[in-house]
């Protein structure tokens, strides 16, 4: 079988072998699948840490001062130097064994820069260029011969000598890790130029024996092979892989040696090489802390590999607890996962607990992938391959598993998931382990086919789940018995069956390589997590919480798939902008020669891959917005940079940049959302948690909040609610005018008007007749401004101040309704036809509307009704005065009743994809644009450009209650004798209002005016000043009682503030 | 063996729940009779069998104990696939973990087997004040609860107990399901849970098992695509047979 990096290397052969620049090696290697670009493979190969990436290449022969000379390439990353031969046959004097065949090239070197003391150029004979290479331990002296142009050679070197004065600062990092190791205390004797060391930690083994038999293990032989390789070929970071060092590992690592050996074939040495001191500081600064893997690590201590003597042990557990925990906070992802435990127990009783840190994150990130992620993705998919490997490899057991409705993961999961470590008995799985770590793995696909394989005959028996594992548990206990028990041979009696099985492993499956187990992947993968996704969608609709329920079904799935596919395209499309960026860098600082980081941008953005970030920020909130409701679409999807992206370019490429622009669109081909203050609002509504977030939880409660109120009362409050920034029941000035401006802002690209309103109501605003909810809107803050409550506080300076109780006496003329306003009052009443509940809720709002009007026309004390319309006085509306504003206008009522929650369109709309919808609302901006140019510019522009302007609203409003006022007093005489009776109770002291308020409050808990009211006691405001402050209060209460008596409806809110907690 | 075979059967269980509810303890209780304080936690799922003896026949249960840790959940499915049986087990001292159990009677209602016998579970009665052993009373109920704490039921003071009986009761009897309260520490009512299920498993389904087991696995578990065969279901019930001579 051709792999395909060896095709690979094959191709990039026939290409002049060049130091090739980052982007033409990837021209080369580029086309490798399933996103193993080749910065990828490089590091795999060679087992380097996520940061380096290939910087150039040179066909070379290395000669070892032992003697051997191999053929292949020598590669330079950013802080390796790295050889691989190219294949085992041109290695001249080493004898390929057969078992290495599909293993890691036979010879090679992961060189970390600062390992090497010294580089001299050799001059030799026949022109060729040479390096000879120092290493660390000075017994060491490479040679290597390039065979390439002598101007490439020139170039490397120059690489090369750049590379290693940069990496001069790890020095000290190097002598603390080289002094770890063990193999430099079996080299050195313990004996160091400082004098005699202490052994290093080489895992709880060393206090509480290793598992097994040391003799049987033949632990001491092994040892004098290892020290005397580790003297010839250089040890821990200057070590060269010969192909005995793969046969050493072959047949078991000694105990001492195993946890370095381990790190050294996985890499995670360099993990600790360049972080000297990230487990302890991570130790440190997260200790104390809590978390949920907190937790679930801690019930799982004592229940790892608790058979060991070393796990009953304080310093045993301690130890495993540190490791998991310390991971736990490095990489919350994943977090902790069951069988970890099993892995990082077995882990430690070879190596330190910061040696098992390293390796367990090498594990993680790259020798078992998704693994233990929180979907367990990596576990389902290899329990796929595993599955479609079988099948290849043994079709007629498969076949009959298959028929027997056996299925093969209900044991082979396990095997995988804890790397053996919990099926065989412990010696063997360390055996299994030492060939893992080095050739990665495949290796436990090969040992779970040769499982398979071995009890092949009696699997075909077996008819049932249950009998199957029951056969494979009694082969894992019977591992160290003879394979051949009866066989004449002693050669072959001897030979035991974890023997036999690794060499069916190894040999007959030699096929299964590192390649097969990638494209295999690559292929299940899909598969494997949409299977994962629709389970997680099923599993997190059902357990979205009460709140859901007031979602239709099909509705919620749509939120689901709408709110993942946001998050993750986005999340995709900023991770393109930041490649691309990087690109864009690149090319312009050239000498620093970076490749891009294919960071794993591919292994993101899928729910089956487990949760990169399941929050929402306001920015993938308004893309979500803008694919459900038309509002959140913005008016100018010109712009290409978001601000917060131009902000976060690097000004060193932004003239590159800007060709590119495209690509860099943030919102990738979605239309572009608006930047609504009133989405803002939404954001932090529905952001429960204060985490400046939203999860699925959130969107989906944030939108049962609009969309499942089947009140109107309710709608209304929720709207109240969001501008009611403090809580307190109120909403002042500013926020009056931003309620109108959303108000506007939700509605501008039209909605769904009920058939006749349009009108009928508005005949008045005569213009408006297009456009019935301008009219509305602006009565609206009209009327808000009409029945505000002045605040108490601001009052109270002013009144004191006397001279401006003058002015607003004067201004008092201006206080009225206007006609318009009337007429919207009286229209209501006049449609007999309307829904009688609403009608009577009308009456009562236009009674306490009525009075108010003369209550503030004719009483002096009322005056202060009239700062509403001065920017300077603080005034506030309340819910209930709210209410009653948006029942008086019909638009507004219809608004609030369905065209608010219609506004935002789930999957109701069902045939529309978020595209399509983007594409309808651009569609309904170009009828905007084009068709309605002069209305939009007409009375929409003007009201945009009123909107936009607090102060202007105020002022527009205070304009039209000057042309009204006149009018108004006319209107007033008719409730003249109201104003009578209001005037009897007014008549009286202030304070005795204030009881009688205070008793109609008390009932009402409404805790908030309360202290208002008391507040006003207490500072003891001027007569007129309680009065109005009562009258503006309560006056809608206490004249509404009456009517309340009378009309009071379920669905009608009382325009007082008893129902005001009610809605909290 | 004296009155000659009595038909036996194998019976799929799984066993569903929050981790750390003690799902495997129960297991081992009813499988071995016995009690371990620390065991290793599952991984993917452990495989036992233990036999059921009724008066008329004998239940073979195959028990598929799965590994509790939330991020297993998506492996369940493998498991629950063709059970004919489940335990939905929760800690009656964890108000939580009634939440997810309800959510596994969930998950089994929609996509397992479909009339699969649902068992909920409230384990760690031990821990409460309601004192074990004494009520044989199958489900220990509240009927129990009265008989035996009477007045210390009211007011559950320094009761580590966080989920009525009656609320997980109530529950129980709205979805359908078996209810119990037992302790696999003490023993209580763990046997009576299996005897529950085997008793409520319909015969039909018995008599036929293997071949509804694999004329099931189309319908139940996602991404199956296998049919049964006419040749496995035969030697299926020759096994079946086997179980019945064994015991």
């Amino acid at each position: 079988m051709l792999s395909l990096s060896s095709l690979i290397s094959k191709a990039s052969s026939f290409i002049d072998p060049n130091i090739l620049p980052p982007s033409l090696l990837n021209q080369v290697n580029g086309s490798s699948s399933d996103g193993q670009t080749p910065a990828v493979l490089f590091r795999s190969n060679f087992r380097l840490p996520d940061s380096e990436n290939p910087l150039a290449v040179i066909p070379c022969e290395l000669s070892l001062p032992t003697g051997e000379h191999y053929f292949g390439r020598l590669h330079l990353s950013e802080s390796f130097l790295c050889f691989s031969s190219s294949a085992p046959s041109s290695a001249s004097g080493a004898g390929s064994s057969s078992s290495s065949t599909a293993g890691p090239p036979s010879c090679g070197f992961t060189l970390p820069l600062v390992a090497i003391r010294r580089v001299e150029r050799l001059h030799s004979r026949s022109y060729l260029f040479a390096l000879a290479v120092t290493t660390w331990h000075n017994d060491q002296k490479l040679t290597l011969q390039f065979n390439s142009l002598r101007s490439t050679c020139e170039k490397f070197c120059e690489a090369l000598k750049k590379n290693l004065r940069s990496q001069m600062s790890e020095m000290k990092n190097l002598r603390m890790l080289v002094g770890s190791c063990y193999s430099e205390w079996l080299v050195t004797a313990g004996k160091s130029k400082d004098g005699v060391k202490e052994e290093p930690d080489a895992g709880l083994g060393m206090v509480w024996k290793y598992p097994g038999d040391a003799k049987k293990l033949r632990d001491r032989s092994k040892m004098r092979l290892w020290a005397e390789y580790l003297r010839e070929n250089g040890r821990n970071i200057t070590l060269i892989r010969q192909p005995t060092f793969h046969k050493l590992i072959r047949v078991g690592l000694p105990n001492r040696l195993r946890g370095e050996v381990w790190e050294l074939t996985s890499g995670s040495l360099y993990g600790r090489l360049f972080n000297p001191t990230l487990y302890t500081d991570t130790l440190t600064e997260f200790s104390g802390r809590h978390s949920l893997s907190i937790d679930e690590i801690e019930k799982d201590l004592n229940r790892s590999l608790p058979e060991y003597p070393g796990f009953q042990s304080e310093e045993g557990i301690g130890r495993l607890r540190r490791v998991l925990s310390a991971y736990s906070w490095k990489n919350p992802d994943v977090g902790y996962c069951q069988a970890m435990n099993i892995v990082v127990a077995a882990l430690l009783i070879y190596m330190s607990e910061t040696q098992a840190f390293f390796l367990l994150s090498t594990l993680c990130d790259r020798l078992v992938p998704g693994y233990y992620s929180q979907t367990m993705y990596g576990t389902l998919l290899d329990q796929r391959v595993f599955e479609s490997l079988v099948e290849k490899t043994m079709p007629i057991l498969w076949e009959h598993l298959v028929k027997s409705d056996v299925q093969l993961s209900v044991v082979s999961l396990p095997w995988f998931l804890s790397l053996f470590i919990n099926s065989m008995p412990l010696v063997f799985a360390f055996r299994v382990l030492d060939v893992f770590f080095l050739e990665g793995p495949k290796v436990l696909f090969q040992v779970g086919l040769a499982i398979l394989r071995i009890n092949g005959e009696e699997l075909l028996d077996v008819t049932d789940d249950g009998a199957f594992i029951s056969c494979l548990k009694n082969y894992f206990l019977r591992l160290d018995e003879s394979a051949h028990p009866r066989s004449d041979n002693e050669k072959l009696r001897a030979v035991t069956r974890f023997q036999e099985l690794m060499v069916v492993a190894f040999r007959e499956f030699s096929g299964i390589t590192e390649q097969t187990i990638t494209d295999q992947r690559a292929k299940h993968k899909d598969s494997v997590l949409s299977s994962i996704e629709s389970f997680a969608k099923r599993t997190t609709l059902r357990n979205l919480g009460p709140e859901s329920k007031r979602l239709a079904t099909n509705d919620l799935g749509y939120i689901y798939d709408r709110f993942y596919k946001v998050l993750y395209e986005r999340q995709e499309r900023l991770a393109a902008i930041e490649l691309e960026k990087e690109r864009l860098n690149e090319k312009k600082i050239m000498s620093s020669a970076r490749s891009i980081s294919e960071k794993s941008i591919s292994e993101k953005g899928r729910i089956g891959l487990g949760p990169s970030s399941q929050l929402m920020d306001y920015d993938y909130f308004r893309e979500f917005l803008a694919g459900v409701a038309k509002w959140a679409i913005a008016d100018s999807p010109s712009q290409l940079f978001s601000p917060s992206l131009g902000g976060s370019l690097d000004p060193q490429w932004g003239g590159n940049g800007r060709k590119k622009s495209i690509n860099l669109n943030p919102w990738g081909d979605n239309a572009e959302p608006a930047d609504h203050e009133f989405m803002q609002r939404l954001f932090r509504r529905w952001d429960t948690d204060y985490r400046s977030g939203l999860s699925l939880q959130d969107v989906v409660s944030g939108l049962a909040g609009i969309k499942g109120k089947k009140d109107i009362m309710e709608s209304i409050s929720y709207f109240f609610e969001l501008y009611d920034d403090d809580g307190d029941g109120r909403v002042d000035r500013e926020g009056i005018l931003r309620i109108s401006e959303a108000l506007l802002f939700i509605t501008r690209r039209g909605w769904e008007t009920p058939p006749n309103i349009g009108d009928q109501n508005r005949g008045g605003e005569g213009k408006g007749g297009t456009d019935p909810f301008l009219g509305s809107v602006s009565g609206f803050i009209r009327r808000c401004f009409e029945y505000a409550d002045p605040d108490q506080q601001g009052k109270q300076e002013e009144v004191s101040t006397g001279v401006e109780g003058m002015d607003e006496l004067v201004d008092l003329l201006d206080l009225a309704s206007d006609d318009e306003d009337d007429e919207s009052i009286k229209s209501p009443v006049k449609e007999k036809g309307a829904v009688k509940g609403k009608e009577k809720e009308r009456d009562e709002s236009t009674e306490g509307k009525d009075s108010l009007d003369l209550d503030a026309n004719t009483r002096p004390s009322a005056m202060s009704a009239n700062i509403a319309l001065d920017p300077a006085n603080p005034l506030y509306i309340t819910l209930p005065t709210f209410r009653m504003i948006v029942l008086a206008d019909e638009v507004l009522e219809y608004f609030f009743e369905t065209g608010f929650a219609d506004s935002i369109v789930l999957s109701t709309d069902g045939s529309k994809t978020p595209g399509g919808r983007s594409v309808s609302g651009a569609s309904a901006f170009g009828n905007l644009g084009g068709g309605g140019i002069a209305g939009a510019k007409g009375l929409r522009g003007v009201l945009d450009n009123i909107v936009n302007d607090g102060m202007r609203v105020a002022q527009e409003v205070r304009r039209r209650m000057d042309e009204a006022q006149k009018e108004m007093e006319r209107n007033a005489v008719p409730g003249k004798y109201k104003e009578d009776e209001e005037d009897e109770g007014d008549a009286g002291d202030a304070k005795s209002i204030m009881e009688g308020d205070r008793d109609l409050l008390k009932g009402a808990e409404a805790s908030v005016v309360d202290d208002a009211a008391k507040l006003a006691i207490k500072t003891g405001l001027p007569e007129d000043d309680g009065a109005s402050g009562t009258l503006l209060g309560s006056p809608t209460s206490s004249l509404a009682t009456t009517h309340i008596e009378e009309l009071r409806t379920p669905t009608t809110p009382l325009p007082n503030r008893v129902e005001f907690d009610m809605d909290k | 063996m004296a009155d000659g075979p009595k038909p036996s059967s194998s019976v799929k269980l799984v066993l569903l729940g929050e981790a750390a509810v003690g799902k495997s303890s129960l297991v081992l209780r009813f499988v071995n009779d016995d009690f371990q304080e620390n065991r290793e936690p599952t991984i993917g799922a452990a495989f036992l069998t233990q036999k059921c003896n009724l008066p008329n026949r004998t239940i073979k249960f195959e028990i598929w104990d799965t590994a509790g840790q939330e991020r297993f959940a998506s492996l369940a499915p493998m498991y629950y696939r063709n059970a004919q049986s489940a335990l939905v087990v929760y800690d009656l001292t964890k108000a939580s973990s009634l939440a997810k159990a309800k959510h596994w009677v969930a998950e089994l209602q929609r996509q397992a087997s479909p009339g699969i016998v649902i068992a909920l579970v409230g384990n760690k009665l031990d821990l409460t004040n309601q004192s074990t052993g004494l009520e044989s009373s199958m489900g220990g109920l509240s009927l129990s609860a009265a008989a035996n704490d009477g007045d210390e039921e009211e007011e559950e003071e320094g009761d580590a107990r966080q989920i009525t009986t009656a609320e997980a009761k109530s529950y129980a009897d709205e979805e359908g399901l078996l209810f119990f309260e037992t302790s696999a520490k003490t023993g209580h009512n763990v046997q009576e849970v299996f005897t529950a299920i085997a008793n409520a498993i319909p015969e039909s389904t018995l008599k036929t098992r293997g071949g509804p087991g694999s004329g099931r696995t189309g319908g139940g578990a996602a991404g199956d695509t296998f049919g049964g065969s006419g040749g496995v279901n035969l030697s299926a019930v020759g096994e079946t047979n086997k179980d019945g001579c064994a015991c």
